[in-house]
């Protein structure tokens, strides 16, 4: 019978395949066996996460709360004292001190010890129920923090407003002020009524836990992946790594699976949290979230070989960490949302997988998204997880050396520079970091 | 413990970050360059806001309200029908915020009553839902005076006189990037953790066991070193800051330089005992990652300030070295303060330091794992 072609391919395609995976399975075995050898490093992969969350969880995401204020009351009267009570009675601000005089309260603000002041004039109660006149009433507030000086002004005027209402419904003061336009309406012709969706209370916790879920997944994956050529170099395993029949792409796989995995297992034990402890719900798929959470980590893994690959030691490796996830917190909308960037930034931003997987994990989680409308964020981590890996293969072609794309250029461009080089070399020699290899032969009389 | 052998360690560690180029260049651009990368967001004035408008009145008082809302650039506005519509906006986080203009909204304001407004908001994001209320609040009231500016109306009863000390314009960039200054610091104090994980990992501690360097020679050696490496790139910072950025520095230099030198003091201490309790220099850049990153952003009152009253958040805040520095760049570069004005945070600087130095001196023994 003859033997068919195809056929024989096919088995020799499912050989070699099986050789793939059984290499790969080789370098995961080692890599996990390493992580449990570890168990510090192991115990604050798993546990750190959520010891992190359950610890800043309920810290953050409560907004600007008891913000200290000093009152310089001049007036002294029954309405003045009203005042105060409820400047006190917001949310923001948190009455800490009476001062005698605004240059006093200044004092206190001048070394951060209240953050606002509330100046009452003398005579404020009675121009209060003046129908012809109008109390004025001095916030100052630290501008040295942006948040501080909005959210104080914004709350000092809220209560004005509270108490201007109250006054029309005590005194009937809005017809006495003749308003043609909303004369019923102090408060002005349009009245907005806010609902939130998704968060009826505007509550920040949400909000924050769930951006923390995301730089936490962010920092373990990347650290592990940055750190994984760089530790074999500097350890010297490096090189017992090269003698090994892996390839390239078999040597991406078997470092990328592991940190796969404790992305994963970290990013699911966190959901859990979240949902068990915070009480915030999980409103869409659970298996949607983590399926999307896999392109998530594999840019990570991606910029964290790259990284490694360019490293010499794994303190620069660190470094390299530290500043790049600056930029992607720079670009992910949590200090700065996203719509309110510079032009230049927001197009770098749809480049950064934080602010990606921001819109996946709280589309999910808090307005109970689907596939439907998360295939845009999904494609684009997709697709910069390729780009990035295709660059990290890029460079593990070009040699395993954190010196070998210089070298690699050195040689290509040294035909053309010889001469060049050359008179530099003969002005300042200068030593070779390469080591020097001499080849000695011992031969042997007998 | 003997100032020769103390030099020796110190020697031995400047010529580990000298050798190396490139972390030369991270230990002392890096953070000039991270303050450039996280200070070019912050644009001054309010961002954009994208607002969808479902005018069901269609009446010219209507127009004029939206005209009112789009007289500035606070909103970019979309216009959309039904429910069913906002929802599915709503759903694919294409806007911030919407607006349902009723029937009836020109005649019950022409009646002399307050016409309720629908707004929606995207909870999720609390900051833009936060920003959105305020912009539409004020757009209101606008709106509200635009209307009566016709007729003669007397003051309301109250008016808050509103000002901003410091910085009279409220300038978002100027009051950020004195708060960024100790994360961007972060970058060598994490490099000192290494360093002490590294002899460890790599054996050269076993050498160092040998010689007679005592520990707090070794720890303290490592502590200036790194100190005095990360010292540098302050200048580098702070001329990002004051030039390139144009934030004002109205305190001392002499001041600025004593107090980083107390806050780096602090914070490479608390990097020493890290990498001290760690055998790998994996687990000690994980475990300075869980310390420095994102506690960095959410615990020192970088974004939003302290709430002091709530004790046991405020206890773990202040452990950290940087919730004190946050304070001291903010008071030096823009209220100006000289040390009377800031002692608090630097004692607590100094106390955190003597405390991780402390600790880690305590920790370290001269053993071989």
């Amino acid at each position: 019978m003859l033997s068919d072609p195809t056929a024989v391919s096919k088995t020799a395609l499912l050989r070699i395949m099986r050789n793939i995976l059984y290499r790969i399975r080789g370098l995961v075995i080692k890599e996990l066996l390493q992580l449990r050898r570890d168990k510090l490093l192991l115990g604050f992969l798993i546990l750190g996460p959520l010891l992190e969350l359950l610890l800043m969880g309920g810290m953050t995401g409560g907004g600007v709360r008891n913000l200290p204020l000093a009152v310089v009351d001049l007036d002294r009267s029954r309405a003045s004292r009203e005042l105060v009570a409820r400047l006190d009675q917001t949310d923001e601000l948190l009455v800490r001190a009476y001062g005698e005089s605004v240059a006093q309260a200044e004092e206190w603000m001048q070394s951060g010890q209240v953050g606002v002041i509330v100046a009452i004039p003398p005579g404020y109660g009675a121009s209060l129920t003046d129908p012809l006149q109008s109390a004025e009433v001095q916030v100052i507030a630290d501008g040295s923090s942006y948040v501080v000086s909005n959210v104080a002004i914004g709350a000092a005027e809220n209560v004005a407003a509270e108490i201007v209402r109250d006054i029309a419904a005590r005194y009937g003061l809005a017809s006495a002020l003749h308003r043609p336009v909303g004369a019923n309406a102090p408060t002005g012709p349009v009245e907005l009524r806010f609902i939130a969706r998704f968060n009826a209370a505007l509550d920040g916790q949400p909000g924050a836990i769930t951006m923390m879920l995301g730089l936490i997944v962010y920092q373990v994956t990347l650290i592990i992946a940055a750190q994984s050529f760089t530790r074999e170099r500097e350890l010297g395993t490096l090189e017992q790594l090269r003698v090994t029949p892996l390839g390239r792409v078999e040597l991406m796989a078997g470092k990328a699976i592991p940190t796969l995995v404790v992305g994963l297992v970290d990013a699911l034990l966190m959901i859990g949290v979240i949902v068990a402890w915070f009480d915030i719900p999980l409103r869409g798929s659970l298996p949607l979230l983590l399926l999307l959470t896999v392109p998530f980590v594999l840019v990570q893994i991606g910029w964290g070989t790259l990284i490694s690959l360019i490293s010499r030691t794994q303190q620069q490796a660190m470094l390299f960490v530290f500043a790049l996830a600056m930029l992607e917190i720079a670009c992910s909308g949590f200090l700065v949302p996203a719509g309110s960037l510079p032009e230049a930034m927001r197009v770098l931003s749809r480049f950064s997988s934080v602010q990606h997987y921001m819109a996946i994990v709280r589309g999910v989680m808090l307005r109970g998204a689907g596939l439907g409308v998360l295939w845009s964020p999904g494609l684009a981590l997709g697709g910069i997880a390729l780009a990035v890996m295709t660059l990290a293969w890029l460079r593990l072609w070009v040699g395993l050396d954190a010196d070998s794309l210089r070298q690699r250029l050195r040689a290509a461009g040294h035909i053309r520079w010889r001469e060049r080089r050359v008179v530099r070399r003969t002005k300042k020699p200068k030593l070779s970091r390469e080591p020097a290899y001499v080849d000695v032969r011992v031969e042997i009389d007998d | 413990m003997s100032i020769s052998r103390f030099i020796s360690v110190l020697v031995k560690e400047y010529r580990h970050i000298l050798r190396e180029p490139r972390t030369l260049w991270m230990v002392f651009l890096s953070p000039a360059f991270v303050l450039v990368a996280l200070s070019t967001i912050f644009i001054s004035g309010s961002g954009r806001i994208h607002l969808t408008l479902w005018d069901q009145d269609r009446t010219p008082l209507s127009r004029q309200f939206v005209a009112a809302l789009s007289s500035d650039d606070d909103f970019s506005i979309s216009y959309a029908s039904g429910y069913e519509e906002i929802d599915a906006l709503l759903a694919r986080r294409s806007v911030d915020a919407v607006l349902v203009i009723p029937t009836g909204f020109a005649h019950t304001i022409q009646k002399g009553d307050s016409a309720p407004v629908q707004v929606i908001l995207d909870g999720v994001d609390t900051f833009v839902a936060g920003q959105a209320t305020g912009s539409l609040l004020g757009h209101a009231a606008d709106f509200g005076l635009e209307l009566n500016r016709q007729f003669s109306t007397p003051p309301p009863p109250l008016q808050i006189r509103a000002q901003s000390a410091y910085l009279p314009e409220a300038s978002e960039r100027e009051s950020m990037i004195p708060g960024l200054i100790p994360i961007v610091f972060s970058l060598p104090v994490m490099a000192a953790a290494l360093a002490l994980a590294r002899e460890r990992e790599s054996g050269s501690l076993e050498s160092l066991v040998a010689t007679p360097v005592r520990g707090l020679e070794y720890l303290g050696g490592k502590l200036i070193a790194y100190v005095t490496a990360a010292l540098v790139g302050l200048l580098p910072v702070w001329l990002t800051a004051v030039l390139l950025f144009g934030v004002p520095f109205r305190g001392s230099s002499l001041l600025l330089v004593a107090l980083t030198i107390d806050f780096l003091l602090a914070s490479v201490g608390m990097a020493l005992f890290i990498g001290n309790l760690t055998r790998s220099q994996q687990t000690a850049t994980v475990i300075a990652l869980f310390v420095f990153f994102v506690p960095g952003f959410f615990l020192t009152g970088m974004i939003d300030p302290l709430d002091t009253t709530d004790l046991a958040s405020t206890a773990i805040s202040y452990a950290l070295p940087s919730t004190h520095f946050v304070t001291i760049c903010r008071a030096i570069f823009l209220k100006g303060a000289n040390l009377v004005e800031v002692w608090r945070p630097a004692l607590a600087l100094l106390a955190l330091s003597v405390a991780w130095v402390g600790l880690g001196a305590l920790t370290f023994k001269k053993r071989i794992y």
